[in-house]
């Protein structure tokens, strides 16, 4: 074979060789991020992030994982305790309802409240919401990975 | 949009460090090892074919190092401003970006017929445009801290959307027989490709907003479950505004990108498999309906359907793409060796806007058109891991929209390069040549790993409460 085009010919194989050494290792840093991922174990729907909070329990920055159903008030049965004076003993339910969220009030004395509104009766909810329960605000968010 | 919406980094938290992106420098000297391979590949085959000789030599030496400079450039920059990125994005795009470089090198420089085209030729002015992304990019992903100017404004968006594509209608100039381009002055570009990212905006605040009620069922048609009636009207309106791009601006491909962009982000909102069986019925029955009464579209399925009907007229250029692929073979021609000059041009007059997967296909090769396949896949699966690790809806959709509207329109172009669909003239993201392209890419790119960032604030509480869409759900619901 002629040097000179066994030369190129080397060329254009390295450059197309080079092209895969690129891609296999995009594809290392990606199997190791999934990998990552999936070692966290991702059981909740969604979270609660406690975003306002004169109260001990639950305290600013506290993070709930939710399940398909939490309750939340003041009685300590509840999923998610809110120990704050304006909160009924059986105050509100967040669920997850075949694709969507819905929030309902258990006659609380002083309402549940939606992004700032209060709830009339039941209402559904998005990620990226506020419920208030009490004086203490949770921010509803996707469980994330 | 004011400048108080862009929040500037280090105000409220704390001092900005320096944050090492060990997997992103890594990456980077990859495309840069490689991109100088495949020059010096271009360089030495051009050396042989002009004078017989062996001369090892890069094509432009000049021209692939201002390049990588400002891959490095942008790189220092992230690490510099200390945000916790996505660290594959930007390598995975330059990569794209270098292989449109290296294939403008090697095309004839004269093709970009415009004023500064003919100064820079054709190399220079995708390199122009190359640094304008990357620094687009860099910027995007430094400076915005939040997405309220994005998701307050979704009307906003709409309407700006609509007015821009009202001008194209009012103002385009036909190019390939389709209204594409909006001069003004010495500037001209392709309004469709910013419509792209503001219609994945407004998509992603229209059915973050509306998502409960969309996922609502209490209309039923047969065996589909359908929401309540008002909350379909969107879908025919999508459907009427991808009709009227190809009735008035005679553009198949922004019409078929924006209908699958639109359909995917529904389905990615409330999983609903209804809503794609709807989606693809109206555009089977649009596409039908075109194919009948508009003579622009009949053409464009006719040749798809048999180019060898009209072999050096309608079907021309594809046949020479499908000719370009098949002389690729599996490894292809080599950078420069293939693309035979047929009477003095090229055998296919748009092979840098519409065609560089042909061009590419014959001198990389089955194994090089498949890397370059791979690259979107990477950057689709970027936006989707994004997507699954947004906090809220909003982000989630967006993420998912900004990285689904660069994988359709590579996979529209891709596919009518190769005769699997018919061809629609769009371009193939970060390869083309064109400045409207990269730019509304870049934007995407920048957007997308604004998103991506861990430290990021907070997404904002919806203003408006959603009791009035309450009140109508339990009403239909009753």
């Amino acid at each position: 074979m002629d040097p000179i085009v066994a030369t190129i010919w080397l060329i254009r194989i390295l450059f197309l060789g080079l092209l895969y050494l690129f891609l296999f290792g995009v594809v290392r840093v990606l199997m190791r991020d999934l990998r990552a991922a999936a070692r966290e174990p991702v059981t909740a729907l969604g979270r609660l992030i406690v975003v306002a909070s004169e109260v001990e329990e639950p305290a600013l920055g506290t993070v709930f994982p939710l399940d398909a159903v939490a309750t939340l008030g003041r009685d300590v049965n509840n999923t998610i305790v809110v120990d704050d004076g304006f909160a009924s003993t059986e105050h509100a339910v967040l669920s997850f309802r075949g694709r969507a969220w819905y929030l309902e009030d258990l006659d609380s004395t002083n309402g549940t409240y939606l992004n700032g509104a209060p709830i009339d009766g039941l209402a559904s909810a998005a990620f990226g919401d506020e419920i208030q329960v009490g004086r203490v605000r949770f921010r509803l968010e996707r469980a994330g990975t | 949009m004011t400048a108080a919406n862009f929040v500037p980094t280090g105000i409220g938290i704390g001092p900005i460090r320096p944050r090492f992106r060990r997997r992103e420098l890594g990456l980077l000297i990859l495309v840069g090892i490689a991109l100088t391979a495949g020059s010096v590949s271009l360089g030495t085959t051009r050396a042989l074919l002009a004078d017989g000789t062996l001369v090892v030599q890069a094509a432009d030496p000049v021209r692939l190092a201002i390049f990588l400079g400002a891959l490095g450039v942008a790189h220092l920059a992230q690490v510099l401003a200390g945000r916790r990125t996505d660290q594959v994005l930007l390598p995975a795009v330059a990569m794209l970006g270098g292989l449109g470089l290296l294939l403008m090198e090697r095309l004839p420089q004269d093709q970009a017929g415009s004023a500064f085209g003919d100064s820079l030729g054709l190399a220079g002015v995708q390199l122009l445009w190359l640094l304008i992304a990357t620094g687009v990019i860099s910027v995007l992903a430094i400076v915005v801290r939040s997405d309220t100017w994005l998701r307050r404004y979704k009307y906003t968006w709409a309407a700006a959307g609509i007015v821009l594509l009202l001008l194209t209608f009012v103002l385009g100039e036909e190019s390939n027989g389709a209204l594409l381009t909006i001069r003004v002055g010495p500037f001209s570009g392709q309004p469709t490709e910013l419509l792209k990212v503001i219609l994945v905006v407004f998509l992603a605040g229209y059915l973050s907003e509306f998502r409960p009620l969309l996922i609502d069922e209490s209309t039923r048609l047969g065996p589909l479950r359908l929401p309540p009636v008002p909350y379909l009207l969107p879908m025919v309106a999508m459907w009427a505004i991808a009709f009227g791009i190809v009735v008035i601006q005679r553009d198949l491909g922004a019409a078929l990108l924006f209908f699958a962009v639109f359909l995917a982000l529904v389905y990615v909102a409330t999983a609903r498999i209804s809503y794609v069986v709807i989606g693809l019925i109206l555009l089977v029955l649009g596409g039908f309906a075109a194919y009948r009464l508009f003579p622009h579209v009949a053409i464009r399925v006719d040749i798809w359907l048999d180019p060898f009907a009209d072999p050096s007229g309608n079907g021309y250029q594809v046949i020479q793409a499908l000719i370009a692929f098949a002389r690729g073979g599996l490894l292809g021609t080599g950078l420069g060796a293939g693309l035979p000059m047929v009477g003095g041009t090229l055998p296919i007059p748009a092979i840098h806007t519409d065609f560089p997967l042909a061009a590419l296909g014959e001198e990389l090769g089955l194994i090089g058109v498949l890397a370059i396949l791979g690259l979107y896949l990477v950057i689709i699966e970027r936006g989707l891991r994004i997507a699954a690790a947004a906090a809220d809806d909003f982000r989630a959709l967006l993420a998912a929209g900004l990285a689904l509207v660069v994988g359709v329109q590579a996979f529209i172009i891709a596919a009518g390069n190769l005769k699997l669909i018919p061809l629609t003239g769009i371009t193939l993201p970060f390869i083309s040549y064109g400045g409207s392209s990269l730019l509304a890419n870049a934007l995407v790119v920048g957007l997308l790993l604004a998103l991506s960032d861990r430290g990021v604030e907070a997404p904002p509480p919806p203003r408006r409460s959603r009791s009035r869409l309450d009140r109508l759900l339990h009403r239909s619901a009753a």
